[in-house]
């Protein structure tokens, strides 16, 4: 028996926050791989059990190698890696949100704020930083390096 | 972290990806990461360190496009 990552109270927390704010459905895709990895089988616990919790939230799993061609498709070149889709009948919406490397400690809220987000298909931004992004004429990527805290 | 995934979630152009520093040290190394969170801007050409706020993160943005 595999011991649980989110203990009750989280997951309890987590629930009432989903409950609430969670609308339409979100796929995360999870990529693995079978070589050196140390936080693969982690990771894919982790989104495992946040995904258990709201029956709005779905999961895929991958390997970077056998899945090569949808690897590609979504930016993936590190495992463990994460992206979160909207889930929508004619196929998802890939936004550009991945992870590298578990989102644990303070990174966890920001998978879960992630998830609501994606629900809710949008960003929450002011008028005037959308107003701006929609002017943007050239590809823009944007690496945030964090450490777990 | 949430903020460059909105920038994404509101832009086809613009993509965004948090990195654990500790397990990808490599790349943690070539963008000279020492403070968290760094956000780094189209594979250095801009970068900033600590939480910014959205006006600001979105000039930093811009001036590395420049």
């Amino acid at each position: 028996m595999v011991n649980q990552l989110l203990n009750d109270d989280i997951v309890r927390q987590v629930k009432e926050v989903f409950d609430k704010q969670l609308t339409k459905p979100v796929e995360i895709l999870f990529f693995g791989s079978q070589d050196d990895c140390e936080h693969c089988e982690d990771t894919r616990q982790l989104v495992e059990e946040v995904t258990a919790i709201s029956d709005k939230l779905h999961l895929s799993l991958y390997d970077l190698a056998d899945d090569a061609e949808m690897a590609q498709q979504y930016h993936v070149t590190m495992t463990p890696g994460l992206v979160i889709t909207a889930q929508e009948e004619n196929g998802n919406i890939d936004y550009g949100i991945r992870y590298a490397g578990i989102p644990s400690g303070y990174e966890f809220s920001s998978l879960i704020q992630d998830l609501i987000l994606v629900s809710g298909r949008d960003s929450g931004l002011a008028p005037e930083t959308r107003a701006a992004l929609a002017e943007l004429k050239q590809p823009v990527l944007l690496q945030v390096f964090v450490t777990p805290t | 972290m949430v903020l460059a995934h909105q920038l994404a979630m509101e832009s086809p152009l613009v993509q965004a990806e948090m990195i654990e520093a500790t397990e990808f040290p490599e790349l943690s190394n070539r963008h000279h990461v020492s403070g968290v969170p760094q956000t780094t801007i189209n594979d250095g050409a801009g970068s900033v360190v600590g939480a910014y706020p959205e006006d600001q993160l979105l000039q930093e943005i811009q001036e590395a496009l420049h």
